[in-house]
């Protein structure tokens, strides 16, 4: 996938050219030359004839500069070029052949780090003679442990990759996979690097000039004009701002084109919100009823504009749902059950998320609401328990403060208010001592104990809906079920309305009232979760439901999964999304997308052309409300 | 775990020590010179050179001048007569300031920026902080001290050019003159701290517990500052602990061109007059400096994250 490097790219690039040329030609430029005293009158500003004006010998400034551009970028390259011969035979060794390598190699990075280079450069260059081939030779020997590091974590990063492991595995010759597999792809990144280590050694080179410790006068250096420049500074200030203004675009040039060469790797990230709230469109929403229900989801949708394309994630989600109910969304990893809780919640990733759709409590659509307004619907309201517990609790802070800040933000209670009711929390979600916990950080609790914590923060603001995605996944078997079991009392308890999403639908059966199949981002079957279990229409419903280990199952029965895989979700098969995976497929799937249509039982919606157990296609006249 | 990290310590202590040592006395450049002068007898050098006991292999060298070192003994430069130790101490309130104050404007500009900048990542503050940290990074300290010298001394005649007033001396005037150089020298490590910071605040955004956090309804300033900063900020303090060395190299600099007298300046005197064993000693001070600030590091990371602490 070509990226582009942009204009920044181009506009760096063609300075340090535009410089470079200038350097090497120099002497075939109609400029005098930068030894000649009195070119102009001295400290003299700028002109047309001295376009940097003159220094105080009357010397053309513009002239100087370009001499000295020879210095700076010779050094700057020679530097760079004399780390990477040193310094890339090592880290390639040291990335490829881990571990005896990688000890030497640590231990010489903690010297060098603790070894001030530039004071050391300066002795060196005092000692041994200020001139070009000492501050070069100098520069280029400090900056061999960083290119040492730099090419090591490239090739490390590389000599895990597949191909590399498979022309091990075929015994090709360590020599020949350095050269053939490994020197091509770390290119990209030590060519990054070598020019912001020309950017590192113009600057070096400046500050050893700047103290008279570079190429001695009557050579011009930038640092040395700029050092001349400072005693006259009042009187002539262009002196010293015409060499640093050039070293500046300089320097920043080779840190552009640099950092534009590391970006073409690098990925996508986003904030905690999106970058460009507004430039988002909505995705349009159907026509729907707002039905004035607990909680109403009508034609939610979130796509992800990726380099690959459009991927639709979540595809118009419809569902409606009461207090004291519970809607099991199930489908296999990423089916978009998981994201659809976030678009619900509002909680998506800002890099290129489009959404749509609209979200009712108790009629009320709550897309609209101001943020504050938002966040207190998401404080008291809704609840949240994910999948994960490890990563479910932040790390640094304690459970105590973690418990209590719902309390103390939405509900206003003092610190010992909140620490009373938090130490309750825990207590009633089965926590012994919870006293002593909320001293405790996450890491020290088990799986079981965190998870139980955060149902406790879930619960702690008395919320009217529960999102519970995969809340047991991550636990081990004989706590699963112990954790379901508070979470299904404090729904009766409490008499919330509960949406949990799993894959598991042996969990589902038991628990769900009403339940919701998706695949690839479709709602592919719905309904009261007995008639959808009993009565399966969809072939990959009946797929799920045989891919349950079953406990009457004979023990030799040979436990069923899915053939296949998931789609692609940038490349979705045209007409049914499951129909290359499908046995009942026909060739009216490869080109239509079946509707969601209504089956003999009230409220069980399936979306397919020859369902299970009709033998048929749609039953007739029954096309569902939406799509 | 402590012990390791000690001796390990120590060791980059002695092997700095040992090649600078090693260094110095391998360059080119007869001190004898430096002290008796061109003109000097070869016997008279020779005799110098015994009292020095230049004439001994290098590394029982080292290894009395170690010995000192280790009971605080650095040795009398020959050049101006000064036991080493006591030049160092003399200078070192001046670079530790200018380095303690460098530091606390960089971390109190870099912190918020940081946060502003992650909170969208790809927007307009981040992309104007992306913007100005190149400038920033390539400006070298020299090229930016001259023009904030030319700026705010030369033309609004706010602060002093160059020179040095102890704090003992007048707070106030202490205060001017250190603003400028400590600024010079903030400006790098503003860019090198908002960056890092930046880049692991957008890492830990996208975890599950930050998601949560925004579930509970709480704000976004709530989230960044209290949920998401501290779990992001072990690349900046080590960054901090590392930049020691980077950070003498520009304090040279800024010294030379403020005027101050501190530590860079006492190396660069050194080096100009051949005193080997000031700088000697001061490499001592800087690599001495670097571990004892990475210890502290290390207490940090502690403070920062319970999971570093050892049950
Ligand atoms: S529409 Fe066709 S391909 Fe899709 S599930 Fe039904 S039978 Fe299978």
């Amino acid at each position: 996938m070509p990226r582009r490097l942009g204009w920044t790219f181009w506009l760096s690039a063609g300075w340090i050219g535009l410089l470079l040329l200038a350097a090497i030609f120099a002497d075939l430029l109609p400029l005098p030359r930068y030894d000649e005293t009195l070119a102009g009158a001295p400290q003299s500003g700028p002109s047309p004839a001295h376009p940097f004006g003159t220094d105080g010998l009357g010397r053309d400034m513009l002239s100087r500069v370009v001499y000295g551009a020879r210095v700076s970028l010779g050094v700057g390259i020679g530097a760079v070029l004399l780390g990477l011969v040193i310094g890339a035979p090592f880290g390639l060794i040291a990335g490829y052949r881990r571990r005896a390598a990688d000890a030497v190699i640590m231990a010489v990075n903690d010297i060098a780090l603790a070894f001030p280079a530039l004071v050391f450069a300066l002795a060196v260059v005092a000692f041994a003679g200020a001139g070009l081939s000492n501050v070069l030779i100098v520069l280029g020997v400090l900056g061999v442990p960083a290119w040492t590091r730099l090419i090591r974590g490239a090739t490390m990063a590389f000599a895990e990759r597949e191909f590399v492991v498979a022309a091990r595995a075929l015994g090709a010759r360590d020599s020949r996979i350095l050269l053939r597999e490994i020197v091509p792809n770390v290119a990209l990144p030590a060519s990054s690097y070598a020019f912001i280590g020309m950017a590192v050694a113009v600057v070096a080179e400046g500050g050893l000039a700047f103290l008279g410790l570079s190429v001695q006068a009557p050579t011009p250096t930038w640092g040395g004009l700029i050092n001349e420049g400072r005693g006259i500074m009042e009187t002539a200030p262009h002196i010293v701002l015409a060499p640093s203004f050039v070293m500046f675009l300089t320097v920043l040039s080779f840190n552009l084109v640099g950092d534009r060469l590391r970006a073409l790797t690098d990925v996508r990230q986003s904030g905690l919100e999106p970058a460009r709230p507004s430039a988002a469109t909505p995705l349009p929403t159907g026509e729907h009823e707002v039905a004035g229900t607990l909680l109403q989801v009508a034609d939610v949708r979130t796509h992800f504009e990726t380099p690959r394309g459009t991927v639709r994630a979540v595809d118009g989600v419809s569902f409606t749902l009461e207090r004291g109910r519970t809607l099991a969304v199930v489908g296999e990893s990423g089916s978009g059950k998981s994201m659809l809780i976030r678009t619900i919640l509002g909680l998506l990733p800002g890099a290129g998320a489009v959404s749509g759709g609209q979200v009712y409590l108790e009629g009320r659509e709550i897309g609209d609401l101001a943020p504050a307004e938002k966040r207190e619907i998401l404080g008291t309201r809704f609840a949240t328990v994910f999948q994960d517990p490890m990563t479910a609790l932040n790390p640094v802070r304690t459970i105590g403060t973690q418990v209590m800040e719902p309390l103390r933000v939405h509900l206003g209670m003092d610190r010992k208010r909140a620490r009373q009711e938090a130490v309750r929390l825990l207590a009633s979600v089965g926590i012994p001592e919870p006293a002593q916990v909320l001293r405790r950080y996450p890491h020290q609790l088990s799986g079981g104990m965190r998870q139980r914590v955060t149902i406790a923060m879930a619960l702690s603001c008395d919320p009217d809906v529960l999102f519970a995605d995969e809340p047991t996944t991550a636990l081990d078997v004989t706590i699963q079920d112990q954790v379901l079991r508070l979470i299904h009392r404090a729904r009766e308890e409490r008499d919330l309305a509960m949406i949990l999403v799993s894959h598991d639908l042996a969990v589902v059966s038991q628990w769900a009232d009403e339940v919701i199949v998706m695949y690839a981002g479709k709602v592919v079957e719905r309904g009261p979760a007995a008639a959808l279990f009993e009565r399966t229409r969809m072939p990959y419903t009946e797929a799920l439901l045989q891919a349950i280990p079953r406990l009457d199952d004979p023990s030799h029965h040979r436990l069923r999964v899915i053939e296949g895989r998931p789609p692609d979700p940038a490349r979705l098969p045209p007409g049914c999304r499951f129909q290359p995976r499908c046995p009942y497929a026909g060739e009216r799937c490869e080109t239509e997308e079946p509707p969601l249509v209504r089956a003999e039982t009230p409220d069980h919606l399936y979306a397919c052309w020859f369902p299970v157990g009709t033998g048929a296609g749609i039953v007739e006249g029954t096309e569902s409300r939406g799509r | 775990m402590i012990l390791r990290k000690v001796i390990r310590l120590l060791v980059v202590l002695g092997v700095v020590t040992f090649l600078s040592y090693v260094m110095l006395n391998l360059l080119p450049g007869d001190p004898t010179v430096q002290i008796l002068g061109m003109s000097a007898t070869e016997e008279a050098r020779e005799q110098l050179r015994q009292e020095m006991g230049l004439n001994s292999p290098l590394f029982v060298r080292y290894a009395d001048w170690l010995g000192g070192v280790v009971t605080g003994d650095l040795g009398t430069s020959y050049i101006t007569d000064i036991p080493v130790l006591e030049a160092l101490v003399d200078r070192l309130p001046v670079t530790l300031e200018l380095l303690v104050v460098a530091q606390v404007i960089s971390l109190a500009l870099a912190v918020p920026l940081a946060v502003a900048a992650a909170r969208r990542a790809g927007g307009a503050i981040d992309q104007a902080l992306t913007t100005l940290s190149f400038g920033m990074l390539s400006t070298p300290v020299f090229v930016l001290g001259v023009v904030l010298i030319l700026v705010f001394a030369v033309h609004l005649r706010m602060l002093p050019a160059t020179g040095w007033t102890p704090i003992s001396v007048d707070p106030y005037w202490n205060f001017l003159s250190v603003l400028l150089p400590s600024i010079t020298l903030a400006v790098g490590q503003l860019a090198v701290y908002s960056r890092l910071l930046r880049t692991d605040l957008i890492a830990t955004l996208q975890e599950d517990y930050i998601t949560l956090a925004r579930a509970r309804g709480l704000s976004p300033r709530r989230i960044l500052w209290r949920h998401a900063l501290r779990p992001s900020a072990i690349s900046l303090i080590t960054a901090i602990g590392l930049n020691l060395g980077g950070l003498i190299g520009g304090a040279v600099i800024i010294e030379t061109l403020f005027g101050l007298p501190g530590i860079g300046r006492l190396i660069v005197d050194s080096i100009f007059a051949r005193d080997y064993l000031t700088v000697q000693g001061g490499v001592v001070l800087i690599s001495v400096g670097y571990v004892l600030v990475n210890f502290a590091v290390d207490l940090v990371y502690a403070a920062v994250d319970p999971r570093i602490r050892r049950a």
